[in-house]
C-alpha cells in the first residue's frame, strides 16, 4: 500500500517535468538563447525568475528547453538500445546451446568495457548534434537489456503455457511475441527505466565536459558546463538550477523502477 | 582446478583487452578525413595529390586496415604506443605520469567505498525492519541519484569559493615540494564526492543480499540448535560477501566511467582527465593509448576481484566451474 502512494507521487513529479519540459515555449517569457548583454549574471527575481547566465540569457528557459533535449536523447537512446538489447538477448535465449554461450561470453566481455570509454572515443571524431549522440548512447547500452531478456526467454521456454503452445503448433513467431516477449514486459520495462536514467546521466556527464550536445542546442549539461566558470565568481543559480532537475529526474526514475521492482521479487520469491 | 580456473579467467581477461584494442584502433581508423591532411593541419589545402600520396606511403597509409592492424598491435605489445600530435612525447610515457595518480584515486575512492558500505551495510541488513535498514534503503536511492560532477562543483563553490580552505583543482601546488599532505589535500574533495555518491549503493547491495541470507533454512536451524549469535552472523557475513564481491566486479566499469569525469572536474592529473582532454584536441594516439590502459586497469581489478572471491567461495575451489 504504501508502495504504491509512493509510485504516484515520483510518477507525478516525473509527469510534471515532462509535461513541463515540452510545453517549453509556452511557460517561458524569454527565448532560450535570446541574449541580453544588459543583464548579465542576473540573480534570481522578477524579470527573470531563475536568473541569466553569462550571456544574459533567461536560466528558466533554458533549463525548459534544456530539459526537452536530455530527455530526448535519453529517450531515444532508449528506445535504440530496447531494440537491440531484445534482438540480441531473445535470438540468444530462444535459440540456446552454442550460440547462447558464444553471444553471452561476448556480452561478458563487452559489459567489462566502461561504455562511457567507447562513447568518448566516438565522439572525438563523430561530434555531430543530438541525434548522433542519441544514437551512441543507446549502441552502448543494451547489454543488461540483453541479458534480462535472455534469462527471461530461457525462463519461459520451459514454462507450461508454452510448452502447451508449442504441442498445440502455434507459429513459432506467435510463441516468440505473443507469449514470450509479451510476458518479458515487466522485466523489460523496469531495466529499461533503468537504462533511461543512465542514459541522462551519460548525456549530462559528456555535454558537462564539453563533449556531448553540441554548445548551441542547450541542454542540462550544457548548462552545467558553463556554470563550471560561473560559479567561482558566485553565480550559484546557474549550476544549481540544472543540477537540481537532474536529481529530480534521475530520483523519481530511480524510485519508480524501485517500487516496480518490488512485487516482482516477491513472485519470484514466493 | 585453481590453474585451470585462473587460465579461464585470463583468457576472458585477454580476450576483452583484445575487443578494447580492435574498437580503439577501428574507432580511430574510421575517423572521417585524410589522416595525412590532418596531420598537417591548416596547411592541408595547399598540398597536392602526389604529396598526399608521398606521406600515406610514408605512414603505411596505403596498405590494408588488417595489416596496419597487425602492425600496431605488435608494437602496443612492445609498449611502443605513438607520439601525442599535441606533445610530441612518446604516449607511455605521458601516460605512465599519469597512472600514479589515476591509481591513487581509484585505490582510496574503492578502499573507502568498500569500508563504509561493508559498515552500513552489516549494520542495516542485520537489522531487518529497524530504522537502519530502512533509512538505507532510502538514503542510497537518494545518493546515488546526485551526479558526481554537480556534487563536485558544489563543493567547489562551498569549500573552495566561499570558505577558501580547500583547493578547487589540480593534483598539488606548483611551487610546493609535492609533499605527500599536499598531495592529500587536493585529494580530499574529489575522493569525498566518489565516495559519497557510490557508498549507498553498495552498502544497500549488501544489506539486501545479507537479508537475503538470514531468511535461509540453514540459520533457522543453527540458531534453533544453539549456535552462538557471533557465529551466526559470520557464516552469513561470508555467505553474503560472495554476491557482494560480484557486484562490485559488475559495477568496476561503471564506477572508472564516473570517475573520470570526477577527474576532469578537479583538473585531477590522471588518466581520466588526459582521456578526454585527447578527445577533445583530436590527438588520436593519446587516446588510444588511454582507452587501452584504462581497459587494462578495469580487467586487472575484475581478476583481482575474481580471486577474492575464489578464495571466499569453496563451491568454486571444489570444481564446480562454470
Amino acid at each position: 500500500m504504501k508502495s504504491r502512494k509512493a509510485l504516484t507521487f515520483w510518477c507525478t513529479i516525473l509527469g510534471i517535468i515532462v509535461v513541463m519540459t515540452i510545453f517549453a515555449g509556452f511557460l517561458s517569457s524569454y527565448e532560450p538563447n535570446d541574449m541580453n548583454l544588459d543583464e548579465v549574471y542576473t540573480s534570481p527575481g522578477e524579470s527573470h525568475l531563475l536568473g541569466t547566465d553569462h550571456l544574459g540569457r533567461d536560466v528558466f528557459s533554458r533549463l525548459l528547453e534544456g530539459g526537452k533535449v536530455t530527455l530526448t536523447v535519453a529517450s531515444i537512446s532508449v528506445l535504440v538500445s530496447l531494440v537491440i538489447g531484445v534482438l540480441y538477448g531473445g535470438i540468444s535465449g530462444y535459440v540456446g546451446g552454442i550460440v547462447d554461450t558464444v553471444m553471452m561470453r561476448f556480452l561478458e566481455a563487452l559489459i567489462t568495457i566502461p561504455s562511457l570509454i567507447i562513447i568518448l572515443a566516438f565522439q572525438a571524431f563523430m561530434q555531430g548534434g543530438m541525434w548522433s549522440m542519441a544514437l551512441i548512447i543507446g549502441v552502448t547500452g543494451w547489454l543488461v537489456t540483453a541479458r534480462i531478456v535472455r534469462s527471461e526467454f530461457i525462463r519461459l521456454k520451459d514454462a507450461e503455457f508454452v510448452k502447451m503452445a508449442i504441442m498445440f503448433g502455434t507459429p513459432m513467431w506467435r510463441i516468440i511475441f505473443g507469449h514470450m516477449l509479451r510476458n518479458s514486459i515487466p522485466a523489460i520495462f523496469v531495466v529499461t527505466l533503468f537504462n533511461f536514467a543512465g542514459a541522462i546521466f551519460i548525456e549530462v556527464s559528456l555535454s558537462f565536459l564539453g563533449i556531448g550536445v553540441p554548445p548551441a542546442i542547450p541542454s542540462w549539461g550544457n548548462m552545467l558546463y558553463y556554470a563550471q566558470n560561473d560559479i567561482l565568481i558566485g553565480a550559484w543559480w546557474i549550476g544549481v538550477f540544472p543540477g537540481i532537475m537532474i536529481f529530480i529526474t534521475i530520483l523519481a526514475i530511480n524510485f519508480i523502477g524501485e517500487a516496480l521492482k518490488d512485487p516482482e521479487r516477491r513472485r519470484l520469491d514466493a | 582446478m585453481t590453474v585451470k580456473w585462473i587460465g579461464k579467467r585470463m583468457m576472458m581477461g585477454i580476450i576483452v583487452l583484445f575487443i578494447v584494442s580492435f574498437l580503439s584502433f577501428f574507432i580511430m581508423h574510421a575517423a572521417p578525413g585524410d589522416p595525412a591532411a590532418a596531420f598537417y593541419g591548416g596547411n592541408a589545402q595547399t598540398l597536392n595529390a602526389a604529396e598526399k600520396e608521398r606521406i600515406s606511403r610514408v605512414f603505411s597509409l596505403d596498405r590494408p586496415v588488417i595489416a596496419q592492424y597487425g602492425t600496431w598491435l605488435a608494437e602496443t605489445m612492445k609498449g611502443n604506443l605513438g607520439v601525442s600530435y599535441k606533445e610530441g612525447r612518446p604516449v607511455s610515457t605521458i601516460l605512465m605520469e599519469r597512472l600514479p595518480n589515476t591509481l591513487l584515486l581509484f585505490g582510496v575512492t574503492l578502499f573507502f567505498i568498500i569500508i563504509g558500505s561493508i559498515w552500513l551495510g552489516t549494520t542495516a541488513g542485520m537489522k531487518a525492519g529497524s530504522l537502519w535498514d530502512k533509512g538505507l534503503s532510502t538514503a542510497s536511492i537518494v545518493t546515488s541519484s546526485i551526479p558526481a560532477f554537480w556534487l563536485g562543483i558544489l563543493f567547489i563553490s562551498f569549500f573552495a569559493v566561499k570558505l577558501g580552505f580547500l583547493p578547487s583543482s589540480g593534483t598539488g601546488d606548483i611551487g610546493g615540494e609535492g609533499g605527500f599532505t599536499d598531495k592529500l589535500r587536493y585529494l580530499l574533495m574529489p575522493a569525498t564526492v566518489i565516495v559519497l555518491t557510490h557508498v549507498g549503493i553498495y552498502a544497500r547491495f549488501l544489506q539486501e543480499s545479507i537479508k537475503a541470507e538470514s531468511r535461509n533454512y540453514y540459520v533457522t536451524v543453527a540458531r534453533a540448535n544453539g549456535v552462538a549469535e557471533q557465529v551466526i552472523r559470520k557464516g552469513i557475513l561470508r555467505n553474503a560477501s560472495i554476491p557482494y564481491l560480484n557486484y562490485i566486479g559488475m559495477t568496476i566499469p561503471s564506477f572508472v566511467g564516473g570517475s573520470i569525469i570526477v577527474e576532469s572536474l578537479f583538473s585531477w592529473s590522471g588518466l581520466g582527465q588526459l582521456t578526454v582532454k585527447a578527445v577533445v584536441t583530436k590527438d588520436f594516439p593519446l587516446l588510444m593509448g588511454g582507452i587501452l590502459l584504462t581497459g587494462l586497469i578495469v580487467v586487472l581489478s575484475l581478476f583481482v576481484i575474481d580471486l577474492i572471491t575464489y578464495s571466499l567461495n569453496p563451491r568454486l575451489r571444489k570444481g564446480d566451474v562454470r
